[in-house]
């Protein structure tokens, strides 16, 4: 919690009044490898803060296939921000991929946060916006790199994500077969 | 809701129909699954066609095949591993025989997460082959460097047997058709030899472990290539004794021919008949996350199409599974 804290506090001045609001609509949990914190098909009411572990969300196409739409190491938001945002059940599955330790939210609550402590507006501006450029920018990269160039850049973003995930969960990300992620790592030895 | 039942034994078409039965509810230690997809095997055909009357007898009509995946739809109250909305498959236990069916309720014992990285319908093909692999090569103890053949390398059987007995490292021995050549190679074998131009008994010493998907004369005949001590697993040759007493036949004798080339090797003989594991399912979901196994679909048919899909798997020619999309 001090984490999440101390990262607010770098970006705004907290009062005691806000610090102990934000305390008082979380909750600290871990949960265990594997164990599922939201499920496609179902309401979602709650957004997580990573603290430890790795967690990934993804989305079942009709034929039973996995898409991963991110990785969330220490420091990083996740929830189904679509079922939050238009009040419809969940698109995505969120999962543990190790044990993982969040803080989690009541997502209208934090997303109401701002009404009652104004000093947040810019602060949820600011985190929107730089959620928007990378959105963006994981778009266009998708649209116009290559297979191996994304894969780069993925492990620009994600550094250490390797010891914590499949080979599939990355294939799904990159959107390419598991064979052509191989293929790109032997190459990359390679070179 | 729609099944496809097995009405009465004898002929394919004049024994299978559809029918609307009544939609079943998951028992306390259950689960509901709505169908996705369904998997024929050689066996649905042998019930169909009544070779199996007093080895498993069913009550008429009863829906057919085995191989399942789709969707966790209702838990009874004692199912604590999985929740509603998960992805599953499954190879159900005979008595809950019927996944050519909008519905169908499953022992969560026998159930496992589907693979993530694969299509319901590539799902639905590995249980009853994948099972019988996993539990023919282990319990032969399969472990890296051994020495392995498996007869009939393209089957439905022995196509995922390769692929298993080279994710454990060992070195893989098959035998299959000129045809199937390249194919079975691709699998992963090490030696893939042509039963129509070379002999494996002059290919193949001192083997540690025959798999003989093949049975006849080929049970006692793997004998020769089996190192002493070694062991050869069978799914469809004789019965061993213990299997036997299993399935109630106390005074059961090995064929001789099986016993004494066993016993001048010194060697193991055993029978394997695949059961229905969620526990084992979910380690080939692993080895299939890790693309160190593949599904190998050979035809997917609507469903309205499923009797077609029985023709196609009387005829034997299928590499690869026959796939029945349900919805």
């Amino acid at each position: 919690m001090k984490d999440l804290i101390n990262k607010i506090k770098s970006s705004l001045e907290l009062t005691s009044e806000a610090e102990e609001f934000i305390y008082s609509i979380s909750k600290e949990k871990t949960f265990s490898k594997g164990e599922v914190l939201i499920r496609q098909g179902q309401a979602v009411k709650k957004t997580f803060f990573v603290t430890n572990g790795c967690l990934r969300s993804f989305c079942i196409d009709k034929n039973g296939k996995e898409h991963t739409l991110l990785f969330a190491i220490k420091n990083w938001w996740i929830s189904d921000y679509i079922a939050v945002h238009t009040d419809k059940l969940a698109t995505l599955t969120v999962e543990c991929l190790t044990e993982s330790s969040v803080i989690e939210f009541n997502a209208k609550e934090l997303d109401g946060i701002h009404t009652r402590f104004p000093e947040f507006e810019s602060y949820q501006r600011h985190n929107l916006e730089r959620h928007v450029v990378s959105l963006h920018k994981r778009i266009l990269n998708q649209l116009q790199l290559s297979a191996a160039e994304r894969y780069d850049l993925f492990l620009q973003q994600y550094p250490d994500i390797e010891q914590y995930t499949r080979n599939f969960h990355i294939a799904s990300y990159l959107g390419i077969t598991q064979q052509s992620l191989s293929r790109i790592r032997v190459e990359k030895v390679k070179k | 809701m729609k099944a496809l039942q097995i009405v009465k034994y004898g002929e394919l078409k004049k024994s299978l129909a559809f029918n609307e039965v009544s939609k079943p509810t998951a028992q306390v230690n259950e689960v509901l699954i709505a169908v996705k997809a369904a998997a024929i095997n050689p066996i649905d055909k042998s019930i169909i066609l009544g070779n199996l009357q007093s080895l498993l007898p069913i009550p008429l009509p009863s829906t057919s095949a085995y191989d399942v995946s789709g969707v966790v739809v209702e838990k009874g109250s004692n199912v604590s591993n999985f929740e509603i909305g998960d992805l599953v498959y499954s190879r159900v236990p005979q008595e809950q025989m019927g996944t050519l069916a909008d519905f169908v309720a499953v022992t969560s014992e026998a159930v496992s997460k589907k693979p993530g990285n694969i299509s319901f319908e590539e799902a639905a093909g590995l249980p009853l082959a994948a099972l019988t692999a996993l539990q023919s090569l282990e319990y032969a103890n399969i472990k890296a460097n051994d020495k392995v053949l498996i007869h009939a390398g393209s089957g439905g059987v022995g196509s995922f047997a390769i692929q298993y007995a080279k994710a454990k490292g060992a070195y893989v021995y098959t035998t299959t058709s000129t045809s199937n050549l390249d194919w079975v190679k691709k699998l992963g074998a090490d030696r893939v030899i042509d039963y129509k131009t070379e002999d494996y008994k002059n290919i193949v010493k001192n083997a540690d472990i025959v798999f003989d998907t093949l049975g006849k004369h080929y049970s006692a005949e793997s004998f020769e290539v089996v190192k002493k001590g070694g062991i050869v697993v069978s799914v469809v040759g004789a019965l061993d004794e213990e299997s036997a007493k299993m399935f109630g036949i106390p005074d059961y004798k090995l064929p001789e021919e099986i016993a004494n080339a066993s016993k001048e090797k010194n060697a193991t003989y055993k029978f394997i008949f695949m059961h229905p594991n969620g526990a084992h399912l979910n380690d080939i979901k692993s080895l299939i996350e890790d693309d160190k196994i593949k599904p190998i679909v050979d035809k997917i048919y609507p469903f309205p199409d499923a009797i077609q899909a029985f023709e196609h798997l009387a005829t034997g020619r299928a590499k690869g599974k026959i796939v029945i999309k349900i919805s």
